[in-house]
């Protein structure tokens, strides 16, 4: 008898601690706009967001859905919102990016921010979450905002990707026909879930604990010369201890006649049977680089990566490459690898698509290849 | 509460602040999590730093020491100089000195500006900075950041489905310190691109 009671008395205690509390709008989120911005809050929907106490924790779910107006004259292609949660990790930042948009001026368009903050004890008085616009990318790549995030130049990069295969599916369309398109999707698709992926643990600074009892050697990195590339690596190493590599470095030369601000290294590691996957990208850890023409500068980043596959088991790297995959000038124009470039490396079916092959094969497989056509007819 | 300026916090994790100073600051930091993290982060610093004060090619100790005895010997041989004109009625000398001491003044300050902007790049301030208990990684639902047992995630809630019941997103991570996860809404068709950041 006593034993049943106790059970009752743990569970009432427990379904106590875990009954969910709804969450003021108002005071769990702050949206702010410029005055001068581009766009214009419509409205902001928390309708399902909501607080539940875990133990002497409690967790907060905030499902935001926003519809935002272009209120400028030119039409939008991107927009980035900055997310920060001070309170309850000052360390860190988010951001959420919808790219590949295509807004006319006045026109609505909706963007969902679904966040989840574990904190301890009771939800504070103040704003959790303050989400701040970061930027906006329009059609004439010209480009609205703070920028604290570097987002213009990943916009302008994610645009110009958009552009480029566009451009790449309508060759397609014309030479092969419809047809030729279908089966340039189904190869896309293929590549898309055939493609090895990896699971990426990332901390700031040293070495992880958990390997420290690992031999730990400096490996060299193996590069892939894209003959365009207006940047090229010139060597390159990593710490490697197991399934963990850290402190990359990268010598780069630039061997345009434009001062280079940006360079972005595709970072590809190969296991012990040979496979090959996309481990990370490798940026100046500076924010800007300033390398002259003809002059060489190193690209640095104190990190360790960890990598794992099916949740959880360690992937020890056998080997690595490297490649420039992203370049960006003083006057703002960006580099990306052609299409050719990328199918010649044979880094198709290693790379994740753009986000608009992305977009672009989720029409064809949603709605059809005249859907597809008639959205590749717009641009 | 009112926290103290972080130039008070950065002289505290120094032990720069005077003793009535630094004791208000220990009482506030022992209270404040906050401006205790500050103190933390400050100290990091501090400690990295040390090691970039002895460069190889330019020994910056050396340099304050044999600065410091210049300017003591000035100081000696102005006392010199004053012992042996005391009593003098020499006003305009000592308009003179004081516009040597401008002068040398000037001097110093110019060097000082010149051999600090010949100073070596130091890393990056996130980098020295660094909270190395934070921790980014993929979860099923979406990218966490974990920080001292509190926790920030971005989730992917309205990414499709594949065949195996998987969220349909892409992940990348950015050597830096970031993580993305990318995937077509649902609900709009539009590609988002959710990013965590380490600062």
């Amino acid at each position: 008898m006593c034993n049943k009671l106790a059970i009752l008395f743990v569970a009432g205690v427990a379904a106590l601690c875990a009954q969910d509390m709804p969450l003021d709008p108002y005071n769990s989120v702050k949206i702010n706009l410029p005055a001068d911005s581009p766009l214009t809050l419509i409205s902001a929907n928390l309708g399902e967001s909501h607080a539940s106490a875990r133990g002497s924790a409690v967790v907060l779910d905030l499902n935001m859905a926003l519809t935002l107006r272009n209120s400028s004259q030119s039409r939008v292609r991107g927009v980035t919102l900055l997310v920060a949660a001070q309170e309850v990790t000052p360390g860190g930042k988010a951001s959420v990016t919808v790219p590949s948009l295509d807004v006319a001026p006045g026109q609505n368009f909706p963007v969902r921010i679904d966040l989840r903050l574990l904190r301890p004890g009771q939800v504070g008085g103040g704003p959790l979450v303050q989400v701040n616009l970061d930027g906006v990318l329009f059609q004439d790549l010209s480009f609205y905002g703070p920028n604290r995030l570097d987002s213009r130049r990943s916009m302008t990069a994610w645009e110009m990707e958009a552009q480029r295969d566009r451009k790449y599916f309508k060759a397609i369309l014309a030479t092969r026909g419809p047809e030729g398109l279908k089966q340039a999707m189904l190869e896309s698709i293929a590549r898309q879930s055939e493609r090895p992926s990896l699971d990426v643990q990332v901390s700031r600074g040293g070495r992880a604990v958990t390997s420290a009892a690992v031999p730990e050697h400096r490996a060299q990195f193996a590069f892939l010369r894209f003959p365009d590339a207006p940047v090229e690596p010139v060597d390159g190493w990593a710490e490697i201890a197991g399934n963990e590599a850290r402190n990359p470095r990268i010598d780069v030369r630039n061997r345009s006649s434009e001062q280079v601000l940006h360079v972005e290294i595709g970072w590809i590691v190969t296991d012990r049977q040979g496979t090959q996957y996309m481990a990370a990208s490798l940026p100046n850890a500076e924010p800007k680089l300033y390398l002259p023409p003809g002059s060489s500068g190193r690209v640095v980043q104190d990190t360790s990566l960890r990598f794992s596959k099916n949740r959880g088991e360690p992937v020890p790297i056998a080997g690595m490459t490297g490649f420039v995959s992203q370049v960006e000038f003083a006057d703002g124009k960006i580099w990306i690898p052609n299409r050719e470039a990328l199918a010649g490396a044979q880094l198709l079916g290693i790379l994740a698509p753009s986000p608009e092959e992305e977009r672009l094969t989720d029409l064809y497989r949603k709605k059809g290849p005249k859907a597809l056509v008639d959205e590749l007819s717009k641009f | 509460m009112t926290h103290p300026s972080q130039s008070t916090l950065a002289l505290y994790a120094g032990k720069d602040l005077g003793w009535f100073a630094a004791k208000r600051a220990e009482r506030h930091v022992a209270r404040c999590r906050e401006c205790r993290q500050a103190v933390e982060a400050f100290a990091a610093l501090h400690d990295d730093l040390v090691g970039f004060v002895e460069v190889p090619a330019l020994s910056w100790s050396r340099l304050a020491a044999e600065m410091k005895a210049n300017i003591r010997l000035g100081l000696a041989a102005g006392e010199c100089v004053r012992g042996g004109l005391s009593g003098a009625p020499l006003g305009w000398i000592s308009g003179m000195r004081a516009a040597v001491a401008c002068a040398g003044m000037v001097v110093l300050v110019a060097a000082g500006l010149l051999l600090e902007r010949s100073t070596p790049p130091a890393p990056p301030v996130a980098a020295m900075g660094m909270d190395e208990s934070m921790v980014l990684r993929a979860t099923a639902s979406g990218i966490e950041l974990n920080q001292g047992g509190q926790s920030m995630s971005l989730l992917h809630v309205r990414a499709a489905q594949r065949p195996g019941g998987q969220p349909d997103v892409t992940y990348s991570a950015g050597a830096q310190g970031s993580m993305r996860a990318r995937y077509v809404d649902l609900d709009t068709g539009n590609v988002t691109i959710n990013n965590v950041y380490v600062q």
